[in-house]
């Protein structure tokens, strides 16, 4: 039995490949519905190119070789003599299902930046925005700020004025004319200036003003401070402004889920943004035989790419060669993947906009000041000592929001960079998702 | 002993005296017995009826009726404990030089020279070798021997609850797994609640090397233990799982005194599950020895040349 | 449209589209803070939206640390902030 574990864009188009070869095959993911984090849609998708979503969610939905669960939280993976044991929660059971091949496309999370008063409702991620209005039909605020980094701004930005938000601004940080770093990734993806028209046009029709250079370093209930901002996001001083708003969705690019690929013993790197991806080949292969890995958890690089790698691992899992126009395809994806990254970095200047009693980790609410002390009164050397000390990262996310910055700001303190090795160390955790001791101990819940 | 350090020290690490918990299984008869002569090596051993064991912990299984009740029984935060011994040892005048991994270790005669590491080579007359589980690797660089071997164990962590557990509570088949010497997996349950809200529930024994792979049948049955002894614990979510490895010595006994080859090279480790509890008793007689002084127990049990080598 | 699914939260009673999540039915309801923090009492919402971050916890039916973000609303679910 062949098994997808994920079904975004990168999921969805590994299973269609695979069904139109002939073959049978399961996507399990935790969400409700099929559709990943981008078309995240309780109804009709709309949006850029949404016939291409439909096509893919109808298919899913039609074709009798593919079959999916939905709600089904993927906790652990192991291998075993026939395959892999997968074990899944599902409606307050726990069951296990074993497959002989596996594609995992668990794709990303939006990263998040801390700073003054980021942990006050109001603030919020852009994905958060999106599926409050996508998911389930409701605008996260009247007055909404939308800040950040990275091109996914504009379509949550235009989403929410669509359903009758009024977004104050949007706040981009990085200037546009970053993009003259990569001019041949430009051309090779002409679709792209398509794409980008759309969200022009879109931009206009709502009177949405877009700012570069700018970003929110601040929230009190009900208004922000936004301030002009260097490139490596330091605030230029004297530029803050206080705007009104009940709302800010702010996101700084995405942290990929490697969690599950990484219990199963699949090797990773860390990419040239500093997040934590998978190796794999041309065609997907992880360094764990019958495991591939399509989408964001190879590399930050939006749904178009997704829906090619997903495309190749399904078609290698079933045999089928590559061809080569869908592998320059993948080229030219992961080549504008690449400019996305250039484009839109995020430098070093956060750490200053956090005050000392600012929570860097938000669930065992932990203050600047306490990282500070771990390092200097206590001798914590990286962000693993430093969690021991203070707690930071243990919580309820298991690290996934804060473990990056932590570590950042503690290497900061030390002036050194973070290692490779402690980037892996903490995007890896044995548990991928939260499970009873009760569903642990006889597979039910009292759910 | 712990609240003496702490009070040196100076520092809190969150150390708690909440005493511990034996529950009894079915048949309670071993646990007595172990609970009598505990008592007559001057522990603190009370045995409680069912009435006394669910007002100490009202949330356990109403099918448990006995168990022992140990009030001396502590708990501390290993980490931070270390972190402020450390800052205390670096006051009064130590240093400490971290990322040095002992490389070599010269001897001439038997008689201990000096060691190298990956931060520079040291002179010391007296080298003190508390490795925990690679105790035996310092002791083979130094040419001689310490047969102190991993022992392999999975702690499950839980989210942050209510306030559900108030001891160390203990199922009485975990004293005697710890004295087992079956290289097999054993599990039996000790769950305790931090000061963090969250429930550690350990610990399983098994000896397989240096292997840090996960298998989930050992949460699955850690679980299982820990259910059955708390069934509000049911809708309690695993968070974590921590993979550590106990310095075990054959007879289960702490390695603590001098080398019987190396003249200047001690030992205090193999002190296996019970290494935290230990560390200042341990600390207390390997001064009390080098310094000469009278010791405050009998080291002969220690005593690192109960593993000389047989001679070939 | 189908019929609102009513809930209570904190002792008052909600309503919601069937398919909602429990967050997204309260803050259209204005009700933006879902709890408050262990140890600061601090008030908090939803952060990522996505199941991620844990931080719009609350008590359903009993059972702690439900990701309100993620867990639908159904008719008659009792719902607090803290147990
Ligand atoms: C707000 C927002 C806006 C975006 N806008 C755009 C856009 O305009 N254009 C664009 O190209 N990209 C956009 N993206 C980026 C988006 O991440 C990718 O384009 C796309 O969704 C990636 O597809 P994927 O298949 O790799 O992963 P995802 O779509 O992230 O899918 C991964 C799936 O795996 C599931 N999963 C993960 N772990 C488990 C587990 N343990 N058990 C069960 N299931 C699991 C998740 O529930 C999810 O459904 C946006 C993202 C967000 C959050
Ligand atoms: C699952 C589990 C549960 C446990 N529960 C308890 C409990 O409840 N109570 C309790 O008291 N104990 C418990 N323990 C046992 C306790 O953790 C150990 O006994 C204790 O840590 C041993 O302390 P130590 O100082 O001897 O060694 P360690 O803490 O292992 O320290 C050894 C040090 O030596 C260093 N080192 C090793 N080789 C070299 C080298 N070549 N050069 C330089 N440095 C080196 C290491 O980096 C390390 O810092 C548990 C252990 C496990 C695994
Ligand atoms: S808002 Fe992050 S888990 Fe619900």
């Amino acid at each position: 039995m062949i098994l997808v574990i994920g079904g975004g864009p990168a999921g969805l188009a590994a299973a269609v490949a695979i069904a139109r070869n002939g073959q049978e095959v399961t996507i399990l993911d935790s969400a409700p519905r099929a559709g990943g984090q981008y078309w995240r849609h309780r109804t009709r998708v709309d949006g850029y190119k949404s016939e291409k979503s439909a096509m893919y969610l109808q298919e899913v939905a039609q074709n009798p070789l593919i079959h999916f669960i939905s709600g089904a939280n993927v906790w652990s993976a192991s291998r075993v003599k026939d395959g892999f044991a997968i074990n899944y929660l599902v409606s307050g059971n726990e069951l296990t299902v074993t497959a002989q091949k596996l594609i995992l496309a668990t794709g990303a999370f939006d990263r998040s930046l801390p700073f003054a008063g980021w942990d006050l409702p109001g603030v919020m991620t852009p994905g958060a925005a999106q599926s409050l209005l996508k998911g389930h039909g409701v605008l996260a605020g009247r007055r909404v700020i939308v800040a950040g980094t990275g091109p996914f701004l504009l379509p949550v930005a235009t989403g929410i004025a669509a359903a009758g938000g009024t977004v104050v601004g949007l706040y981009e940080a990085q200037s546009p004319l970053r993009w003259a770093l990569s001019p041949v990734a430009l051309l090779l993806n002409p679709s792209k200036f398509a794409e980008l028209l759309y969200y022009a046009k879109q931009v206009r029709k709502y009177r949405i003003r877009i700012q570069f250079g700018k970003g929110v370093t601040a929230f009190d209930t009900h208004s922000a401070v936004v301030s002009r901002l260097s490139s490596d996001l330091e605030v230029v001083a004297g530029s803050e402004e206080k705007i009104e708003c009940d709302v800010v969705a702010v996101g700084w690019g995405f942290t990929p889920d490697v969690t599950l690929g990484g219990i199963l013993g699949c090797a990773q790197k860390v990419d040239l943004d500093g997040t934590v991806i998978f190796n794999v080949d041309q065609n997907q292969r992880s360094s764990q035989k019958d495991i591939w890995i399509a989408g964001e958890a190879t590399g930050i690089g939006g749904s178009d790419l997704a829906l090619v790698e997903g495309e190749i691992a399904g078609l290698d899992c079933v045999g089928i060669g590559i061809s080569p126009s869908l592998a320059f395809r993948k080229i030219r994806k992961t080549l504008f993947a690449r400019a996305l990254q250039k484009s839109y970095p995020v430098g070093n200047g956060w750490k200053k906009w956090s005050r000392n009693t600012t929570k860097i980790c938000r669930c065992e609410e932990v203050s600047l000041q306490d990282i500070a002390d771990s390092v200097t009164d206590l001798g914590a050397f990286d962000s693993r000592t430093a969690k021991l000390f203070t707690r930071a990262g243990m919580g309820l996310c298991q690290g996934r929001i804060c473990s990056r910055n932590v570590s950042e700001i503690v290497a900061g303190l030390q002036g050194c960079q973070v290692s490779d090795n402690e980037r892996i160390g903490y995007s890896n955790r044995p548990i991928a998702t939260p499970i009873s001791l009760g569903e642990l101990s006889d597979g039910k819940s009292t759910k | 002993m712990w609240f003496d350090l702490q009070d040196d020290v100076g520092d809190s690490f969150e150390l708690e005296a909440k005493g511990g918990v034996v529950v009894a299984r079915s048949d309670d008869s071993a646990l007595m017995a172990l609970a009598d002569s505990q008592r007559l090596h001057g522990v603190t051993a009370q045995k409680v009826d069912s009435g006394e064991l669910h007002s100490l912990e009202p949330y356990l299984h109403p099918d448990l009726h006995s168990g022992v009740f140990y009030p001396q029984d502590a708990q501390c935060q290993p980490m931070l404990a270390a972190a402020h011994i450390l800052r205390t040892v670096i006051a009064r005048g130590g240093a400490v030089i971290s990322h040095a991994q002992v490389k070599k270790i010269l001897s001439h005669d038997g008689v201990l020279h000096s060691i190298s590491t990956t931060q520079g080579d040291f002179r010391a007359p007296i080298v003190i070798n508390a490795a925990g589980t690679w105790a035996g690797e310092i002791a083979a660089l130094a040419g001689s021997h310490l047969p102190i071997a991993p022992r392999k164990g999975f702690i499950l962590v839980t989210e942050p609850t209510q306030h559900y557990i108030f001891h160390k509570v203990y199922d009485s088949d975990y004293v005697a797994n710890v004295a087992s010497s079956d290289a097999d997996l054993q599990t039996s349950t000790v769950v305790e609640g931090t000061r963090s809200g969250t429930i550690l529930i350990g610990a399983s024994r098994e000896r397989i090397g240096f292997d840090g792979s996960m298998n989930y049948d050992i949460v699955r049955t850690l679980a299982a233990q820990a259910t059955s002894l708390f069934p509000v614990l049911r809708d309690v979510n695993l968070l974590r799982v921590y993979r550590g490895f106990r310095p075990y010595a054959p007879d289960h006994l702490p390695v603590v005194g001098e080398d019987a080859e190396i003249k200047g090279l001690w030992h205090s480790a193999g002190h296996e599950g019970a290494g935290i509890g230990l560390a200042p008793g341990s600390a207390e007689l390997i001064t009390q020895l080098i310094t000469g002084k009278t010791t405050f127990m009998d080291p002969a049990a220690f005593a690192p040349a109960r593993f000389a080598r047989v001679s070939i | 449209m189908s019929a609102p699914i009513n809930f209570t939260f904190n002792g008052s009673t909600y309503s919601g589209e069937a398919g909602q999540s429990i967050a997204a039915a309260l803050i259209s309801q204005d009700q933006r803070v879902l709890r408050t923090t262990r140890f600061d009492e601090a008030p908090r919402s939803i952060f990522c939206g996505i199941g991620i971050c844990f931080d719009c916890v609350v008590v359903v039916n009993g059972i702690a640390n439900q990701r309100s973000c993620l867990v639908e609303i159904t008719e008659g679910a009792v719902i607090v902030s803290k147990q």
